[in-house]
């Protein structure tokens, strides 16, 4: 099985390029000794400033990690992860928290929003935490992108599963982060909902320029990305560009019979 | 099946029983440790007693209803020769003339100051009697012997620093005689906290009595007879007139006197825990609804495989006896260590009672395990009807957070009703013409308020919270306004923890009100009626001539004021008869000292010998002024006298009437008046008042028992009388507070549990730690705040309510204490960042990645 290196420019990580995010040698490994799981085994990738990448593989293939130590939720045992131009490894919490705030957006897969609060409270929450003062012109593109200008009034009780998606998205965009991380954005949505969510976070890589790094185990979602890494056992074992779903779904099979094989 | 699961889940979430689990021990402990205390106490005086109480006691005739004892001139004695008589009776083997008197003081003349307590247990004197049951006994020295010794208890020794040979000097009506202590006598049992002092027979007659009489006569069996025979010996003997007592007779009265005593301690601590288990309901009444909402799906599963309504149920009050049974377990273990703690109290103050001999009876089990069974049982009633109400759909539904609790409809009336009946009940009171009517108004009113209170909690929380909480958003930022809408998501939730803590601060602000505006009506009334200077008051011995006379020697006295009191049988016009405090005063009393306010006639008229009364018994027995009224002083003298003033109602002397000390003297021989208790005395005009208080301290230096005070003095001591009471309220209701704070710790705990995906989603866009624990506290703050402006609110309208209910009684003036108002305010935000700091800890060190994977 051979190794693809997910990484564009070695000599350049996290200068101002093309790279919005990256990480080199990166492992994750959990417990010690006899019982040691690597769910990282030193994986070495960068992601595409303006550019949606999905990442793709099995269940335990470590795509959830990957993305939750690129974006300073978990803390990685080897290796070195730069958001942007900060080195975020080695970073203490507060500093984490602060850049979580103000240059990474998420969205997740479910209980994406605060009940206490309405959509628009939702949308500009980051901004509030941060003691900012939202764009209001941008605000407005935003909402007008995934089309919830009727809806920022209404609590996510009041929302439908795929409307709440959008609130989360609208949110990740708000802030204009340095990247936003999906996990499984689409997962507890129907086909219809998720095309709806996955055609915004399209529009807003094409029309407001955003990074954005998505972990799916769709076929379909994946056939929206820009390019697809595809995660086997810690290891980056291949990468898609300008993917179609049918591409991916064969890609995935070849994957599933290699491993059965 | 349902029992081990209610078992598994009690021991899984012991975290969150623990502090349900505290406030069923605090109450149970509360009332288990009263019990043992008061049943140690009543143990310990029956020991007493019954060791040392004669077969037999003759004492003198009881006074008629009709004769009443006017101000206790002199101890009631029986003759010398009723001894002998007693002692020839068939069956006793000794009968003993006893003297044992209480209007005598003991002083150090060393320093003079008094020997033995000043206030609570008495002092008593009396002649050394060798009897077979002997309450003390002489452990160092000898018995007195002649006119110069004297015996005093080891205890009171002890705490005098006393010994063998020193001085003590007994003081009494008859003047001051000087003892050397020959002996020290120790008591058999425990020792009660009085003070005793023996002298010789004859030396105790002639210093203590003036005549050669005895107290009473103790007689012991030789065991051929009952003493019940004794004592229907006895009166066929000495006649009827007699009171004649057994042993058994005796010690019930004895009894009974000491236990009138210990019953206000054992009632306002058993009040005491019944708001603390009240309190700890609603702490209980909130853990089971979040346990409860926390197992939806869990539930609703056990609902879909086949598990019916009443396992469901059953299964959580199965958890809550489990709670009620460990705490009341605990709760009465921990009672014991209550019950040494007021043991040592009562030590302090006097009273020596011993720790190592609790008595632990019944009684104590099933109090305390009733009180804690049955409050956890009900408490968890409704969150379990609630429980029991879960479809099996629940087990499918994905649920976030349970849904969140409203208001009903039916809850908003019956609160609202509760509240409005309340409220107007208390109005009722406060217009009430007598306290009497109006304080039953107030009682119900209380009541009625803080149900309607507790039940419409939620709907004021709502309302409430969000103008509390509207300055949040401004001045924190985003975490206050996460705290404010998380305050309000659950009403029922924040209504029922800030209920725990509205009834603590209620009775706060309550009392804080009453206790002001008495102070503040008492100081008023000085400040507008009271003209003489000081007021000298005698305490246990009657005030002698010579005392008056120092004073009046003073440098810079103009004038002393005597008062005499009577309890006098006024014959009334329509021919009815009506008992009356009534005061034969001198003429500086109405002339130059007090100015009471009156409705109809002048105090002139009192000194031309007419009868000055109080409206209320004006009112009551229809008297004007003119109406001719009999006076009996008892003993025979009477004399008639015209209404001649009618003071107005609420006025410095209560409700009673008033004579001139030379109408009074027309009918009642020197010999037989009363001795004056307490006097008064007028500095000359442009004298310095404070200087003068010092002379007259000087001057009555070897007088220890007298109180002297000016009127600043006496403000203070009446301020201080009512602080004692206040802080004996405050120090309970601190308890039924900690159990609330505990409440809201318990609901913040349990928040932070439920809302675990939101404390990681929060973090993960970027909340700081320090903003996480910032919105729990202020959480805690506005719910604490909530439940302070509650109380406040229920507290202004009870106390104010009894003003106007005792408006008569002595509490004219309103007066709200904004100072302690604002404490109590200030410390509820306190409270707050205390409930919450260690459910901020654990939510500020919850792993992001893990919270937001929680399901």
């Amino acid at each position: 099985m051979t190794t693809a290196t997910a990484v564009f420019d070695p000599q350049l990580p996290g200068g101002e390029s093309a790279v919005a995010a990256s990480a080199r040698q990166v492992t994750k490994a959990y417990g010690s000794g006899e019982t040691k799981v690597t769910a990282l085994d030193a994986v070495d990738v960068d992601i595409q400033r303006g550019r949606f990448t999905a990442i793709m593989g099995p269940s335990g293939s470590g795509k959830s990690t990957l993305m939750h130590c690129l974006a300073g939720l978990d803390t990685v045992t080897a290796g070195r992860i730069w958001i942007g131009d900060t080195e975020i490894t080695g970073l203490k919490d507060k500093q984490l928290t602060r850049l979580r705030r103000d240059k990474i957006g998420f969205i997740f897969q479910a209980f994406n929003l605060l009940p206490t609060l309405n959509a628009l409270e939702n949308i500009t929450l980051p901004m509030d935490i941060a003691g900012r003062k939202p764009d209001q012109a941008w605000l407005d593109q935003v909402v007008e992108t995934v089309g919830l200008a009727g809806r920022l009034k209404h609590r996510p009780t009041q929302l439908s599963g795929g409307q709440q998606q959008r609130v989360a998205v609208a949110r990740a965009l708000a802030a204009r982060p340095e990247i936003i991380f999906g996990d499984e954005p689409t997962g507890n949505l129907d086909s219809r909902a998720g095309a709806e969510v996955l055609t915004f976070l399209r529009r807003s890589v094409d029309e407001l320029g955003q990074t954005i790094v998505m972990v799916t185990h769709d076929p379909v979602a994946a056939g929206y990305a820009d390019r697809v890494l595809f995660l086997a056992d810690g290891v980056i074992v291949d990468e898609m560009h300008a993917p179609t779903a049918d591409s991916v779904l064969e890609r995935m099979r070849r994957f599933d019979g290699k491993r059965t094989s | 099946m349902l029992l081990k699961t209610s078992l598994r889940s009690f021991f899984a979430h012991k975290g969150r029983m623990a502090l349900s689990l505290i406030a069923v021990v605090l109450s149970v402990a509360f009332v288990s440790g009263t019990l043992v205390f008061s049943n140690t106490a009543t143990s310990t005086f029956d020991k007493l007693f019954a060791a040392t109480a004669s077969d037999v006691s003759v004492q003198p005739p009881k006074p008629d209803d009709d004769e009443e004892q006017q101000a206790a001139a002199k101890p009631p004695t029986v003759p010398v020769a009723l001894a002998q008589q007693i002692a020839g009776l068939p069956g006793v083997k000794t009968a003993v003339g006893q003297v044992m008197v209480h209007n005598a003081i003991l002083v150090d003349p060393a320093t003079n100051k008094l020997v033995g307590p000043t206030q609570g247990a008495p002092t008593l004197l009396g002649n050394w009697t060798d009897t077979p049951r002997n309450a003390l006994h002489i452990t160092s020295g000898h018995a007195p012997q002649g006119p110069g010794e004297l015996v005093l208890d080891a205890d009171t020794a002890k705490k005098a620093k006393l010994g063998l040979g020193d001085h003590v000097r007994v003081d009494n009506s008859g003047g001051k005689h000087d003892f050397t202590i020959a002996g020290i006598a120790t008591f058999t049992t425990t020792n009660p906290g009085a003070a005793l002092a023996f002298l010789d027979t004859d030396t105790a007659q002639r210093v203590l009595l003036g005549e050669q009489a005895y107290t009473s006569v103790e007689a012991f069996g030789d065991g051929s007879r009952g003493n019940d025979q004794l004592k229907a010996d006895a009166v066929a003997k000495v006649g009827a007139g007699y009171q004649v007592k057994t042993a058994a007779e005796q010690k019930d009265e004895n009894t009974k006197q000491v236990g009138s005593g210990l019953d206000f301690m054992k009632y306002a601590m058993l009040g005491f825990a019944f708001v603390s288990a009240i309190v700890g309901a609603f702490l209980i009444v909130n853990t089971f609804s979040m346990l409860v909402a926390q197992r939806t799906r869990e539930i609703g599963l056990l609902r879909a495989i086949g598990g019916s309504r009443r396992q469901v149920n059953r299964s959580v009050l199965v958890e809550a006896l489990i709670l009620g049974v460990l705490g009341s377990t605990i709760g009465v273990g921990a009672g014991l260590g209550v019950a040494v703690g007021l043991i040592k109290l009562m030590n302090a103050i006097g009273m020596d009672l011993n720790a190592a001999d609790l008595q632990i009876g019944p009684d104590v089990f099933v109090a305390g395990y009733s009180l804690g069974i049955v409050v956890t049982l009900v408490a968890a009633f409704f969150p379990a009807r609630r429980a029991s109400r879960i479809s099996p759909m629940a087990a499918l539904r994905d649920h976030g957070t349970p849904a969140e609790g409203r208001a009903n409809v039916i809850r908003t009336v019956v609160g609202l009703l509760l509240t409005a009946g309340g409220a107007a009940l208390l109005v009722l009171g406060a217009g009430a013409d007598k306290a009497a009517t109006g304080g039953q108004y107030l009682g119900l009113g209380v009541v009625l308020t803080l149900v309607g209170f507790v039940v419409i909690g939620p709907l004021l929380a709502s309302a409430l919270i969000r103008v509390l909480g509207a300055v949040l958003p401004a001045l924190f930022g985003p975490s206050g306004k996460l705290a404010q809408r998380n305050a309000m998501r659950n009403p029922r939730r924040t209504g029922a923890t800030a209920a725990a803590l509205m009834i603590g601060l209620a009775l706060v602000i309550a009392s804080s009100v009453f206790s002001s505006s008495a102070v503040t009506s008492a100081s008023a009334q000085i400040d507008r009626s009271v003209g003489v200077d000081f007021i000298i008051q005698g305490g246990r011995t009657e005030v002698t001539p010579e005392m008056q006379d120092i004073v009046r020697r003073t440098p810079g006295i103009d004038h002393v004021t005597t008062q005499k009191f009577f309890t006098a049988k006024l014959q009334l016009p329509d021919g009815g008869k009506a008992k009356n405090d009534l005061t034969a005063v001198p003429p500086t009393f109405f002339g130059s000292d007090f100015h009471p306010s009156l409705d109809a006639g002048s105090v002139d008229s009192i000194e031309r010998g007419s009868l000055g009364i109080g409206a209320a018994f004006a009112k009551d027995h229809n008297l004007k002024v003119g109406d001719q009224v009999g006076v009996d002083y008892g003993k025979g003298r009477t004399q008639t006298l015209p209404v001649g003033a009618v003071f107005k109602k609420g006025e410095l002397f209560g409700d009673g009437s008033f004579v001139a000390m030379d109408t009074m003297a027309k009918v009642v021989p020197a010999a037989e008046q009363p001795p004056v208790w307490t006097f008064f005395a007028k500095a000359s005009a442009g004298t310095d008042v404070a200087k003068t208080l010092t002379a007259l301290e000087d001057g009555l230096k070897q007088f220890p028992q007298l109180s002297i005070k000016d009127q600043a003095g006496y403000k203070e001591m009446v301020q201080s009388q009512i602080d004692t009471l206040l802080y004996l309220i405050y120090g309970l209701v601190a308890l039924s507070i900690t159990v609330a704070v505990l409440g809201v710790v318990n609901t913040l705990a349990l928040s932070v549990v439920e809302r675990t995906r939101e404390i990681g989603l929060l973090r993960a866009i970027g909340l700081s730690r320090r903003q996480l624990r910032r919105m729990i506290r202020l959480e805690s703050v506005v719910i604490a705040l909530f439940g302070a402006v509650l109380g406040t609110g229920l507290g202004l309208a009870w106390g104010v309510t009894a003003q106007r209910v005792l408006r008569d009684q002595g509490l004219g003036t309103l007066s709200v204490p904004a100072g302690t108002i604002g404490v109590t305010l200030a410390a509820s935000v306190v409270i707050g960042l205390f409930a919450a700091l260690i459910p901020a800890f654990r939510a500020g060190r919850m792993n992001v990645l893990a919270a937001i994977a929680t399901d």
